[in-house]
């Protein structure tokens, strides 16, 4: 079986832990425990097994930890829907990938879809698309398009 | 001059130049900054002396900031800096660890009563070497338990092999974690690329990983592998790499191709048990053997003795304490004499034929009782036997903690112990309920009084009265007939008399 790392990547606290835990083991919990560093998990999609390396979010104290992200085959960008801002960071931060570790396939996910302060605007997804991303709305909470950004993101890699 | 300045001249006075060297002051920078670094100092003096809180205040950001900076490009000089500040630490814990770890085996030893651990116990007082070490380096087992074969740069595990097939962790996991750890050391701690993760503990497991270029071989040990291990480690790596250069190389997630890479990885699979060399200690050893065995065989002749006597009185405290009558408190020996002490029932007997079994004999018993009256049942039961003198048809016995005298019993025999027997069931001593008399000691009675046609004229039946059974004679018979029969019977518990008068025949 064939076997590829990808990584799941954006501000602190937008979900990339909820969103890998939902789909690895379907679970969703509403506390938010930072992730330190990095937590590893492995799923089988289309005969490929996935090891999902969820890295710890950037804030303002601590930019991502680049070295975690060498030899990724693929990239999930992950942006909380409801906080602006963390979709407009997703250029910077891959700006900053690309600069380490090369053009990998990349999904974006934009995340929370499920709760009312969603506010991110069409000029906002646009300028996502512009840059060749698949863009998914997902709501870990829910299990909406969690699947799906996964086996995209296995797809864009095989 | 002009007349502004002559003015001016006139109003300031001489102090014209003071003035100007002022201004000159103010707008020179090299001045300004003489005159601050003068004042600095004293100010900050001023300001710690009435507490310095709003000095920390507006330092403290500036501080930090500067000081992450500092370590930021200049790691190595930091490190060196702090070492001696955090060396003295980790020794601690360190030893602290190996010394909670001989504490643990030294008490896990210490509760074991088994034959080997009393072997250690001896070979450390005759060696000097200490016990726990003793006890660690026979007890003290490694074992390889996995090897992983890791992709360096993606963490993709290439080949893995185990000792053992209970592997609770998904082992692609496990290896993208040895390669994210590898990442943050190698983030975090230094700056150079050089410095590389080469042992690491997780619980009880101690992790040891090998780098090469591409590839990372990874092993986990329980217990504490020979350095030598490490030399395998870098070799098997050093055979992996050269046998699966292009195969590494063209790596991309797919591990196919590195079917054979497990038997090389195999003898790394070691399990070894350490075990203390016998014929050394035995010629170190400084207290020779000799010794020990004529002790022990002395131990043994006075233990033995020691155990026999004990045995005798064992036996004979069992014996004596079981028998109905006797209570004992305390045996001993004295001399070659059981000395027993306790309560002893002047009717109990002494069971001297059992014990004479058991070669004790009667010579060999000094009673030293004292008196007393035992409601023992079994004592009882001794004493009822020769007091009442049953007679056939009747029976003693004990049950649940109570004696039953039950059976049919003679009619006179009844009469003639009866306030002794109602006496002892209404004392609760004694059960009567199953006691009755005898149908042919009462007909015999009345066939020896009566004639032929008064027999014919009675019948016999029994009864339970107040839960004691009876009998009753009934029937009727001549005035005459029935006054022998009522003497007969007074007052009897045993029979009741339900004899009516029977009208004369002269006048029917
Ligand atoms: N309502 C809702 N809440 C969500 C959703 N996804 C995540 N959350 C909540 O958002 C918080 C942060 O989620 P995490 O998954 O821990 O965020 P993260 O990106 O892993 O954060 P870091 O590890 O700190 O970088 C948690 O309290 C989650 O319960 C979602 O789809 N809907
Ligand atoms: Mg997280």
């Amino acid at each position: 079986m064939d076997k590829k790392k990808v990584c799941m990547v954006g501000d602190f606290s937008v979900g990339k832990t909820s969103l890998t835990q939902k789909f690895v083991n379907n679970v969703f919990s509403e506390q938010y425990l930072t992730t330190i560093g990095v937590k590893i998990d492995t799923a089988i999609v289309d005969e490929t097994k996935l090891i999902v390396w969820d890295v710890a979010g950037r804030d303002s104290l601590s930019p991502i930890n680049l070295s975690y992200l060498v030899g990724a085959s693929g990239i999930a960008l992950v942006a909380d829907g409801t906080r602006p801002e963390t979709v407009d960071d997703l250029h910077s931060i891959w700006d900053t990938v690309e600069k380490r570790i090369g053009k990998v396939p990349t999904v974006v996910a934009l995340n929370k879809r499920d709760l009312p302060e969603w506010s991110v605007t069409p000029e906002q997804i646009q300028s996502l698309k512009e840059r060749g991303w698949i863009v998914f709305e997902t709501s870990a909470k829910e299990g909406v398009e969690v699947e799906g950004l996964f086996t995209q993101l296995c797809r864009l890699i095989q | 001059m002009s007349q502004l300045d002559e003015l001016r001249r006139i109003i300031v006075g001489g102090n014209a130049d003071q003035l100007a060297d002022l201004k000159n002051r103010i707008e020179s920078l090299e001045h300004r900054t003489n005159d601050v670094a003068e004042v600095l100092s004293p100010a900050i003096d001023k300001e710690l002396a009435s507490g310095g809180d709003r000095l920390v205040e507006s330092f403290k950001e500036p501080v930090s900031r500067s000081l992450k900076q500092a370590i930021r490009t200049e790691p190595a000089e930091y490190a060196e800096i702090l070492y001696p500040v955090m060396a003295p630490s980790i020794r601690r814990a360190i030893s602290q660890a190996i010394s909670s770890l001989l504490l643990t085996i030294n008490r896990s030893i210490d509760s074991a009563t088994s034959v080997s651990a009393w072997k250690l116990r001896m070979q450390s007082w005759r060696t000097g070497v200490p016990y726990a070490e003793l006890a660690l380096r026979q007890s003290l087992v490694y074992r390889v338990e996995h090897v992983y074969l890791i992709h360096r740069d993606t963490g993709l595990l290439i080949k893995e092999i185990s000792s053992s097939d209970t592997q609770t962790l998904d082992s692609d996991a496990i290896g993208a974690m040895f390669s994210a750890i590898q990442s943050f050391v190698q983030d975090s701690f230094t700056a150079g690329n050089d410095s590389r993760l080469t042992d690491l503990k997780v619980g009880e497991y101690n992790v040891w990983v090998a780098h090469g270029a591409q590839t990372m071989l990874a092993c986990v040990i329980t217990g504490d592998a020979p350095e030598a291990l490490k030399q395998d480690l870098y070799d098997t790596l050093d055979q992996i790499r050269t046998d699966y250069s292009i195969e590494i190389a063209r790596f991309q997630g797919d591990s196919s191709s590195f079917d054979g890479a497990d038997l090389a990885m195999s003898n790394l699979l070691q399990v070894r048990l350490k075990d203390i060399d016998e014929k050394q200690a035995a010629r170190k050893s400084k207290v020779p053997l000799w010794p020990f065995l004529i002790l022990a065989a002395v131990l043994l002749f006075v233990g033995y003795h020691w155990f026999e006597r004990k045995t005798l009185l064992d036996t004979a405290n069992h014996l004596l304490d079981n028998q109905p009558g006797i209570a004992t408190t305390h045996l001993f020996w004295e001399d070659d004499k059981i000395v027993v002490q306790g309560l002893r029932d002047p009717d109990a007997k002494i069971p001297f034929a059992t014990l004479e079994s058991y070669g004790i004999s009667e010579s060999q018993i000094d009673l030293r009782t004292i008196p007393f009256r035992s409601l023992e049942v079994g004592m009882e039961l001794q004493r009822f036997t020769e007091e009442l003198e049953l007679p056939s048809g009747v029976y003693l016995s004990e049950r649940e903690g109570s004696i039953y005298l039950y059976g049919e019993a003679p009619f006179l025999w009844l009469q003639h112990n009866n306030n002794r027997i109602r006496q002892l069931a209404a004392d609760r001593r004694l059960n009567i309920s199953q006691l009755s008399p005898s149908y042919e000691s009462v007909s015999d009675l009345l066939e020896q009084s009566f004639s032929k046609e008064d027999l014919a004229r009675l019948k016999m039946s029994s009864l339970v009265v107040d839960e004691q059974s009876v009998l009753v004679v009934g029937g009727q018979l001549d005035i005459q007939s029935l006054t022998i029969l009522q003497v007969m019977f007074a007052n009897s518990d045993w029979v009741r008399l339900n004899v009516q008068p029977r009208p004369l025949k002269s006048e029917s």
